[in-house]
């Protein structure tokens, strides 16, 4: 059984599952983040995928769009936790917790 | 520009200086700086005045000013506006400088400093000292600037201000009521007057724009030898019929009728007399006053035939009511300021029968003498605590006696005596008065005009007679108040100017040379005028009526006039053996005026009010000597015919606005307010129904939106994922079938 793209499709699917799960279900805010970072590789999976199978280019001129792409996701991936965390690190100094339930101060309260 | 003009301008600057700087820190300066300050300044503009006149006299024979020569004419634009189309888009101010203006330079500046420093003793001790000094600064500007001005414009505008000044200073004791009465009777009554004037500028506005006054005097300078339904043809081909020359000469007489207070405009020259002494000696009796008569000389060639007559007409009425209105006054300042009435009567009377130089000449004589006679009289009011009232004087030669001197003095000079200064300009005006007579009759016209000699000449005998009465009560007889009389005595301030001014009115008066100055003011005139008319010989000044035909058949040539010797008074060159008869019958039946009149008031005086008093009880003169107290009831006619109808009037109008206006207005506020309560109840229950239900289904609205809003994340990325599944599922099954 050689692997194909529908096996890469298929665990980019359940890593995509898996991250969404972890965000809806996770109170933590860490866990979230985690979910988060699930559902940006499934994406990466996906990316990298296509591009080796479907428009891999010539020997020698390789096509590496999905890939370069991959890898600005990631560093994204990196930016965005540093900004998530420093938010989180705001919330906890002042609600002394970082369970998400609390935070819904935007909401009219009463 | 000529030197002499630069003078007179810094001469007419110097008290705007004094009127500053007393404005700023005259209060600062205080008694007596402020007013040694305010003599200073004036006195300087004294000096170059004089300075002026020496080189107005002196004028080199090159020049094209100068005695004689021609005045300085200058104009500047000062308003930029296109108002009329005979001049050059700008509204236009000038000065005009002959050797009349220079000639009244030097009395005005002359009589300011000398009242200046009158008044350093005679407002001693006042509180608001600096303020008085800072007043007569302005007057003096503005006076100065009147008689310098070259266009009508200018005039109104220090016409204006002199009346300003004039209801300041009367009004300087406000703390009076009488005196401020007084200064708002004297402003109304101008008022009146000013009217006149603004009215007959506009009409002379209307015709020739701002023109100066030898534009004015060469369009219109054979006004005078036009008969009714004829007109003048101006340059811009537009006639000025005779109707509007005469309505317009009306006008502006009517202004110099309030100003110089002839009637029926003269009841506020009385009153005015509230004012402090020296404000009577300045402004109204030397300067002010004599303002009108000023103007209307200055109009002369403008002035139709029928507004001459009246001038002449009110004239000769205001000379005679003044002087027996004065005969019964105990006030001895109210008997001077009726004498100046009279005397300023005179003048008109001069204008009015074509003696240009007998009013003038009088104006500067009368200026002297009478500010030497209020001088006086204000040295007696000064030395008794202010005591006005002849019936408490009496006797006052021993304790005054230069006051005495000077007064008594002045009291020759307005008399007539030979010699001095009245007695010349008076005897002229009345040679005139006579010359005019003796024309009409030779024209066949009726011997009513010999009233116009007749009743002058009648009332120098009067003249004479109520000036010595003052004298007499005053400083002869017996002291009739013990108290007042052994307090009273002299200083050094103030009767240092009162010799002065009696130098200037003993000076024989052909010596100082005024006459010769006035006359020869009109010959400059004529020569400018011809000037500008191309050479035409110029008759506007030297027109007599009724004399003076009305074609220009008989007119002057121009050999006429550049043979005319220049000290010759211009109103009669045409008639000159008439003058010759005409002397003979003044001298004949006025020369002994001034000794008739004086003779008698002695008689009757000299030992007080004895005699008066037993002519009393006749019932007849009692009757007569009540309508001359009350002045021949003209106040209280005014009172009654005005005040008292204005008031009734204004009454009936209050009664109207109180029913009628007022009822209108609330029935319209009551039918309003009705409006407004059915409008209140429509805007609660419609209006704000519709809003309230419009605001109450938002609200409820905006609650069921709401409740998905719970601002738990997980419930948003539930739904997002839900959504998202459901759309890429709704999109497949539309794909697939």
């Amino acid at each position: 059984m050689t692997i194909g793209l529908t096996h890469f499709l298929v665990l980019a699917a359940f890593l995509f599952v898996c991250g969404l799960m972890t965000i809806l279900l996770k109170r933590n805010a860490i866990g979230i983040l985690m979910g988060v970072e699930l559902v940006l590789n499934a994406a990466n999976v996906n990316l990298v995928a296509f591009n080796y199978y479907q428009h891999p280019g010539s020997a020698a001129h390789p096509l590496l769009t999905g890939q370069i792409f991959a890898i600005f996701i990631i560093v994204l991936a990196a930016a965005e936790a540093a900004v998530a965390l420093a938010i989180f690190l705001s919330f906890y100094n002042s609600f002394s917790t970082i369970d998400v339930e609390r935070a819904n101060e935007m909401r009219e309260q009463g | 520009m000529p030197t002499p003009a630069l003078l007179l301008l810094i001469a007419t600057l110097l008290p705007l200086a004094s009127f500053l700087l007393l404005t700023f820190v005259g209060k600062r300066m205080g008694e007596p700086l402020a007013g040694y300050v305010g003599t200073f300044l004036s006195g300087g503009s004294m000096v170059l005045s004089l300075a002026a006149l020496a080189m107005w006299l002196n004028a080199s024979p090159g020049a094209d000013y100068g005695a004689g020569i021609g005045p300085i004419v200058q104009t500047f634009a000062w308003l930029p506006a296109g108002l009329s189309a005979t001049t050059s888009g700008s509204l236009e101010v000038g000065i005009y400088i002959d050797s009349l203006t220079i000639a009244l330079f030097s009395t005005i500046t002359l009589v300011a400093t000398l009242v200046h420093f009158f008044s350093v003793g005679y407002m001693a001790d006042d509180e608001r000292f600096a303020r008085f000094f800072t007043y007569l600064g302005l007057f003096c500007f503005c006076m100065l600037a009147l008689i310098i001005a070259g266009t009508l414009v200018q005039m109104f505008v220090f016409w204006e201000l002199v009346g300003l000044c004039s209801y300041l200073l009367i009004g300087f004791w406000y703390e009076r009521k009488s005196a401020s009465n007084a200064a708002i009777k004297a402003f109304i009554m101008n008022r009146i007057g000013d009217a006149g004037f603004l009215i007959g500028f506009g009409i002379l506005f209307y015709h020739l724009g701002n023109a100066t006054l030898p534009q004015i005097w060469v369009s219109l300078g054979r006004a005078g030898m036009l008969t009714s339904g004829e007109g003048l043809v101006l340059a811009g081909g537009t006639t000025f019929s005779y109707a509007s020359l005469t309505a317009m000469g009306l006008c502006l007489f009517l202004g110099a009728v309030g100003k110089s207070a002839q009637v029926p405009l003269h009841t506020w020259l009385a009153d005015a007399m509230e004012g402090p002494s020296p404000v009577s000696a300045l402004i109204h009796s030397a300067t002010m006053v004599a303002a009108g008569v000023y103007f209307v000389a200055r109009l002369f060639p403008v002035l139709t035939i029928d507004v001459k007559f009246v001038i002449a007409i009110v004239g000769v009425t205001t000379l005679t009511i003044g002087a027996l209105v004065a005969v019964v006054q105990t006030d001895i300042k109210r008997v001077l300021a009726y004498s100046t009435m009279s005397q300023l009567g005179y003048m008109m009377l001069a204008i009015g029968v074509g003696s240009w130089v007998g009013a003038l000449f009088h104006l500067v004589t009368h200026a002297f003498f009478k500010s030497m006679l209020f001088l006086s009289a204000g040295s007696v009011i000064h030395a008794t605590h202010h005591e006005q009232d002849m019936r408490r004087l009496g006797g006052l030669y021993k304790r005054l006696p230069i006051t005495a001197l000077t007064f008594g003095v002045g009291v020759l000079a307005i008399a007539g005596t030979p010699l001095l200064g009245g007695y010349y300009s008076k005897s002229m005006i009345l040679t005139h008065a006579a010359a005019f007579g003796l024309t009409a009759e030779a024209a066949g016209r009726s011997s009513g005009y010999w009233l116009l000699f007749i009743l002058p000449a009648v009332m120098a005998y009067v003249t004479a007679f109520y000036m010595a009465r003052c004298w007499m009560l005053t400083f002869a007889g017996r002291p009739r108040d013990q108290k007042i009389h052994e307090e009273a005595e002299e200083s050094w301030v103030m009767y240092t100017p009162l010799l002065a001014l009696m130098v200037m009115t003993v000076m024989p008066s052909r010596y100082i040379g005024v006459e010769d100055l006035v006359t020869r003011s009109v010959k400059e005139a004529q020569r400018h005028c011809e000037s500008i008319a191309g050479g035409q010989p110029y008759r506007g000044f030297t027109t007599m009526w009724p004399v003076t035909p009305p074609t220009e058949a008989k007119s002057l040539t121009a050999g006429d006039v550049n043979s005319m010797p220049d000290i010759e008074p211009p109103a009669v060159t045409a008639t000159v053996g008439v003058i010759e008869q005409a002397t003979r019958i003044e001298h004949r039946w006025a020369f002994w005026a001034f000794a008739i009149g004086i003779l008698l008031a002695a008689a009757m005086y000299l030992r007080g009010f004895a005699i008066a008093d037993g002519l009393m009880r006749i019932a007849p003169l009692r009757w007569f000597h009540t309508v001359l107290l009350r002045a021949f009831f003209i106040d209280e006619l005014y009172n009654a015919l005005f005040a008292r109808t204005t008031r009734a009037a204004s009454t009936i109008i209050g009664l109207f606005d109180q029913y009628v206006v007022d009822g209108v207005v609330n029935a319209v506020a009551f039918v309003t307010k009705q409006l407004a309560t059915l409008a209140g109840i429509t805007d609660r229950y419609v209006v704000d129904g519709v809003v309230t239900t419009t605001a109450a289904f938002a609200q409820d609205i905006g609650a069921a939106v709401r409740t998905p809003q719970t601002g738990r994340i997980r419930v948003y990325v539930t739904a997002l994922v839900l959504v998202s599944v459901l759309a890429v599922a709704v999109t497949v099954f539309v794909m697939m079938f």
